[in-house]
């Protein structure tokens, strides 16, 4: 699936959209770590949890759950918080 | 509204989705701007511009040369005055009739919580996560409708969280508290002049719009902007079921009314 990435995480992949593959975002998340190493680390702590800052949406909502399902024919976006003003 | 009104407002009121009913609802309106930086300047200009009643505009900061890249609020001959200051002159003479209460402070606590309280709409111009978390507390405790915006490098967020809603979710939904959350400021990251500019701009349009009830707002979006290839997307929002703030207070609120 298409996955599109962050500002902030374009230092991983170079490109603003990549392509990834997985039945579930924690799925879809370790695929895109094999292709770019570290960058799950940057979205999912220690104990499995998606990090607060970065915040996923498929479908047009909001995933919550790691083991949320995906389609392959999804788009997966990842948003980071913004703070500046 | 005389005569002089109905001419200085007479293109919006040509509008037949603000009329004059929709203008005399802005005229009436008090509205809180957090922040005279980059977002709160053209947010607040347009406010005042378009009629807004009263408008509150809270910051604690002075004028510094730094900031005249993008907040275009503040002037050359403002620097070292207080951004409140400097934004009472700018919004006078943009518009004298608009009646102006600035607040020369962090705004936070009781203060925070009694000028939410008092606004028909929240207008979330600040550039730190605390702050941001604070003025979403206080809308969701008063049910107040707030206009987020952010910005940094090339990169714009900007939505509406219409809490007097029950099903809307709030800001600490979309972005919960943490202590790994990484604040990045435009003093080390850097800031493309016009991005604060579009998103404080669609800040004002969409606070005018709940004031007036016109439209679709941002409520259930989250809209992002790329600059740098000026793209945008928009991504849904809903309530986070387990959100620390808005899940307890919604629910204490639902308790409270049923045992009355």
């Amino acid at each position: 699936m298409k996955v599109l990435i962050p500002t902030p995480l374009l230092s991983y992949t170079g490109v603003r959209e990549v392509d990834a593959e997985g039945a579930t975002l924690d799925a879809v998340l370790t695929d895109l770590d094999r292709r770019y190493p570290g960058i799950r680390f940057r979205v999912i702590d220690e104990q499995g949890r998606l990090r607060r800052h970065v915040r996923f949406f498929a479908d047009g909502g909001q995933i919550f759950d790691p083991a949320h399902p995906l389609r392959a024919d999804d788009t997966l976006v990842l948003v980071q918080a913004l703070s500046g003003g | 509204m005389n005569d002089d009104q109905l001419l200085r407002y007479s293109r919006h009121i040509l509008l037949p989705e603000i009329d004059v009913e929709g203008q005399q609802a802005l005229l009436d309106a008090r509205a809180l701007v957090v922040g005279a930086g980059g977002l709160g300047s053209p947010a607040a200009m347009y406010l005042a511009a378009a009629g807004v009643g009263t408008l509150v505009l809270a910051d604690h900061d002075t004028v510094d040369l730094t900031n005249l890249q993008r907040q275009i609020m503040h002037s050359a001959d403002m620097v070292g005055l207080p951004k409140v200051a400097s934004a009472r002159a700018t919004l006078h003479r943009l518009n004298p009739q608009t009646r102006l209460e600035p607040i020369q402070a962090r705004l936070e606590g009781e203060a925070l919580e009694a000028e939410v309280g008092r606004a028909d709409v929240v207008l979330d111009c600040t550039d730190n996560f605390a702050t941001r978390h604070a003025i979403n507390r206080a809308c969701v405790k008063h049910r107040k409708p707030l206009v987020s915006g952010a910005a940094i490098r090339f990169d714009g967020q900007v939505s509406v969280f219409d809490l007097r809603k029950p099903d809307s979710g709030c800001y600490h939904c979309l972005f919960p508290e943490g202590e790994d959350i990484e604040e990045v400021r435009c003093a080390v990251m850097g800031v493309f002049a016009p991005i604060v500019g579009i998103v404080g701009t669609i800040q004002a349009a969409e606070a005018l719009k709940v004031l007036i009830g016109c439209g679709r707002t941002l409520d259930g979006r989250l809209l992002l902007l790329d600059g740098l290839s000026m793209e945008w997307r928009s991504v849904a929002l809903g309530r986070d079921p387990g959100c620390a703030v808005c899940g307890t207070a919604r629910c204490a609120g639902a308790v409270e009314s049923a045992l009355r």
